[in-house]
């Protein structure tokens, strides 16, 4: 086993030092190390998306990363949208659209959704696809998915006239 | 009215914080974690087993191996629901790769695992067998010594004369279908934490059925089931595979040894393919029909390949394995002989549509393989056979919600079925296909809840039924809430817990909403009763003078004259008033002939698609995919609609692209990327769904109507667009493009 060192994770916006051996996976150390839960494993191999986190805005699959490869970069997990009391306009439309059943793949689902419109902010079907087929739903829930991205699109866009 | 209204699922909000406590969240103080260390052959003689070299690894507390049990005060190895006969460790054989034969407990899971790989295990390989058809040969190995020919149960359904059935008949049509092992894949692999202080068992545990949990670690280890107590958090998606006795025997058993620390065990993806399967099938079916297009006869064998221990499958055979192969037509002569058969493979069980998908991608292709031949219209040939109200089933019973036929049409008819369309040309081709499928849920089981009233006017239901994503906790508060006359917000759901929940079967079937909704209906019944009585005496009034609704109870006509239920609780002093509710059918098939009741009442589901295939490569693309439902009374219709998308979802993946590939008994493909199952990128382009609601119908599970209906649906719109008939799930490119290049084709 690979010998501790000290990382310094930013994590939805505090700094965190953790013990750890370089070749630890964020995965594990965001579940076990800083206790964020919404960060779940699916498949470990970078298939499901279920594990999804935003890494410098990025949605990346926190299985297939090792620590030492995320030192001082900006990571992003569900707990760290909207706040207390209020939800992100993302997860506010997967309630509306009833966008979930077991809500397992729900929190990959929305930080993927939030990079998208981040970056795309008015996404036609080819783009939401690019962006939401690496997460897996294997309730099903896909087409309420889609409805519900759809729906936080078209809040953000200034209304028109 | 908080029934058919569409409110979002309870807990909404932490599910999109990603707050929900799933298995995985939970934290136990000085909690240890365990991993399995399993067989890597099929078949074989364990010759040796050391675990010694793993006791001396630091931070390993705790080994289990076969020694460890039937000594006195020591667990019991062999446990089954049906059939004992599947040890909690092997022991001195293996029978299927990824059986476990030792277990581990230690402080983390670099211990476990070292642990795991210095356990020595001198393994001696044994011929095996896989597919269930070898399996029944004479001179197959056998996976039990003590069972010929591999077949643990030979299960029979007989109904009319069959040798007459196939004489009047003008034509006999014969084919053989096949389903292959598959993989739940719910994203959240299966978990368990056990505990031991004094003698008493906590475990919480990814399951779909606590008290089958309860019922058997108590046996296991010869306590009264008091001393055993099963919790069960959210889980993220189960579909059957979380149904019956999984890991907690092991976990439980490891937990004893360590005592007074909690032990958690949580699979990996590729543990979880070898941990329960769909059944390997094989159905021959040979049906007798008129030159007019009536069925005479039909006489189906099916094969179930259970894998290499019994598990649920014995009680599955006695019903569902028979019922659930026959389709819903009139047929005067029919007779199903099931057979339950041991192989080398990794046990099955059930699995969302469990035999209900076998039996319909069979029954359903062969239908349009009859009307092929007949040269008729498949929707013709299903509406002059379908079982309609009052029509008698094969099992004898008479079958009074009949909506098979309006099923079948409203999913016809939305995709425009008998007019014209672009057929295609060249290398793409379209064609339009259609299913129907009848589903019975489980007779003779037995539902329970509590409804408690509590002087702050919070009503709690108490209910062993399970949260998978389906959203029963919501539609139970919702029935709960209309029942009583109350506002959602003031119903709080407590369980799954044994300890403080009454008992229900399992949350499997479909039957939850159904089941434990009834449950509910009538604990409300008797949580008024039990407010009017107290009621009385404060407004002295008779009692059937008096309403209870809505949080009051108040005199008829004059509702100025009453009180709000917490007043009346608060003046005689109570903290609470309590009410049980429950719910049981009956029923239940004779065990030589399937005659008798196989199912309180039946699902009901269909799907058309048109679809478009590329003959150069073998894809199929879906064009528009319509899934009927009969739903009855609808309690959520915005998750009602959820979970038949779902179906079809699901339903896809099984058809054409799900199949675990055992080389030689070794899963070659275990793993989500070898293993595919739906992306966004496989939806329909265009997916109706359907709900056929009845306000007098009964409240149906939806969970699973829609799903067996997709594989032949697909497969007879394949055979229209290009004339190919795929008899072996799943309908995979390569599968079209060989069966249209040479190979297989056919017709
Ligand atoms: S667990 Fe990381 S992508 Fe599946
Ligand atoms: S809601 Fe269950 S996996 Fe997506």
């Amino acid at each position: 086993m690979a010998m501790k060192q000290t990382f310094e994770l930013r994590v939805n916006g505090r700094i965190h030092r953790v013990e750890a051996a370089p070749d630890r996976r964020l995965l594990e150390v965001l579940r076990e190390d800083l206790g964020l839960g919404s960060v779940r494993e699916g498949c470990g191999i970078g298939m499901c998306g279920a594990c999804t986190v935003l890494l410098d805005g990025r949605p990346v699959s926190s299985c297939l990363l090792l620590i030492s490869q995320v030192h001082h970069q900006e990571i992003v997990t569900v707990e760290g949208l909207g706040g207390h009391g209020t939800l992100h306009p993302v997860q506010q439309a997967f309630i509306e659209h009833f966008a979930f059943q077991c809500a397992y793949c729900t929190p990959g689902f929305i930080l993927s959704a939030v990079a998208l419109l981040e970056r795309e902010p008015d996404p036609d079907e080819q783009v939401l696809l690019e962006y939401l087929s690496g997460n897996l739903c294997r309730c099903g829930s896909y087409l309420n998915i889609l409805k519900a991205v759809r729906a936080a699109a078209q809040g953000r866009k200034p209304p028109s006239s | 009215m908080a029934v058919g209204r569409s409110v979002p699922v309870r807990d909404a909000e932490a599910r999109v914080r990603g707050t929900i406590p799933y298995l995985a969240d939970l934290r136990l103080p000085g909690m240890l974690v365990a991993k399995i260390v399993r067989s890597p052959f099929p078949h074989a003689r364990i010759r040796h087993l050391d675990p010694r070299p793993a006791m001396g690894i630091p931070g390993v507390v705790a080994v289990l191996t076969a020694h460890d049990f039937d000594r006195p005060g020591a667990p019991r190895l062999f446990y089954g629901v049906d059939r004992k006969d599947q040890p909690i460790v092997a022991r001195d054989r293996v029978r299927y790769m990824g059986e476990p034969v030792a277990a581990i407990a230690a402080e983390t899971p670099e211990a476990a695992e070292e642990a795991a790989r210095a356990i020595e295990v001198e393994y001696e390989e044994q011929p095996a067998v896989f597919d269930p058809v070898e399996a029944m040969q004479p001179g197959a190995p056998l996976v039990h010594e003590d069972c010929p020919n591999n077949i643990f149960l030979h299960t029979r359904l007989r109904h009319g004369d069959l040798e007459a059935g196939f004489a009047a008949a003008d034509l006999i049509v014969e084919e053989t279908y096949t389903t292959p092992p598959a993989s739940h894949a719910a994203l959240e692999p299966h978990g368990v934490i056990a505990w031991w202080e004094g003698g008493h068992l906590t475990l919480w545990s990814t399951t779909q059925a606590p008290f089958v949990i309860q019922e058997t670690l108590a046996e296991i280890f010869g306590l009264p089931r008091e001393s055993v107590r099963v919790i069960v958090p959210p889980l993220g998606g189960g579909y059957g595979g979380k149904g019956y006795v999984r890991l907690e025997p092991i976990a439980a058993a490891l937990a004893w040894k360590v005592h007074g620390r909690p032990v958690r065990l949580i699979l990996d993806r590729f543990e979880e393919f070898v941990t329960l399967t769909r059944h390997t099938a094989c159905i021959h079916i040979r049906t007798g029909v008129r030159r007019d297009g009536t069925l005479t006869a039909r006489q189906v064998e099916v094969y179930w390949g259970a894998g290499a221990y019994a598990d649920i499958t014995p009680r599955l055979l006695r019903s569902a394995g028979l019922v659930r192969v026959v389709g819903p037509y009139r047929i005067p002569a029919v007779h199903v002989d099931a057979y339950g058969v041991y192989t080398h493979l990794p046990p099955a069980g059930p699995f969302r549509g469990t035999m209900s998908f076998e039996g319909a991608w069979a029954y359903e292709s062969h239908m349009d393989t009859i009307a092929h031949r007949l040269g008729m219209d498949p929707l013709e040939l299903r509406r002059k056979n379908i079982l309609r109200p009052g029509d008698r089933f094969c099992t004898g019973e008479v079958i009074d919600e009949a909506f098979f036929l309006e099923c079948l049409e409203a999913a016809a008819q939305r995709l425009g079925w008998g007019q014209p369309y672009e057929k295609g040309e060249g290398t793409r081709r379209r064609g339009r296909g259609l299913a129907i499928m009848m589903k019975s849920t489980l007779p003779r089981s037995r539902s329970e809840c509590r409804l408690i009233l509590r002087a702050d006017g919070m009503l709690e239901l108490h209910t062993g039924t399970v949260e998978m994503g389906q959203g029963a906790h919501t539609a139970l508060a919702q029935i709960a809430a209309a029942e009583m006359g109350l506002p959602l917000e003031r119903i709080e759901v407590i369980g799954p817990d044994t300890a403080r929940v009454p008992y229900d079967a399992t949350t499997s079937a479909s039957r939850s909403t159904s089941m434990m909704g009834a449950a509910v209906q009538k604990a409300a019944a008797r949580l008024k009763e039990e407010i009017r009585q107290r009621a009385t005496p404060l407004l002295e009034a008779n009692p059937d003078e008096i309403i209870i609704q809505a949080g009051r109870a108040w005199l008829q006509g004059r509702p100025e004259i009453g009180l709000p239920w917490e007043e009346i609780l608060r003046r005689h002093g109570l903290e609470a008033l309590e009410a049980h509710g429950v719910f049981e059918t009956q029923g239940g098939l004779d065990p030589e002939t399937g005659q008798g009741i196989a199912s309180p009442h039946w699902h009901q589901g269909a799907g058309a698609c048109e679809i478009e295939v590329d003959t150069e490569t073998g894809k199929i693309r879906i064009l528009r995919y319509c899934a009927a439902a009969y739903a009855g009374q609808v309690v959520n219709p915005a998750l009602a609609e959820l979970q038949n998308q779902g179906n079809v979802v699901f339903g896809l993946g099984q058809a054409m692209m799900e199949q675990i590939v055992f080389d030689q008994g070794q899963p070659a493909n275990a793993n989500l990327s070898d293993y595919p199952i739906p992306s966004l990128r496989d939806l329909p382009n265009e997916l109706i769904s359907l709900l056929l609601e009845s306000p007098e119908g009964s409240i149906h599970g939806l969970g699973e109507m829609t799903l067996p209906p997709v594989a032949p649906a697909i497969a007879n719109a394949l055979f229209d667009a290009i004339g190919v008939r795929i008899r072996d799930l799943p309908i995979t490119p390569e599968k079209v493009w060989r069966a249209l290049h040479g190979d297989e084709a056919d017709l």
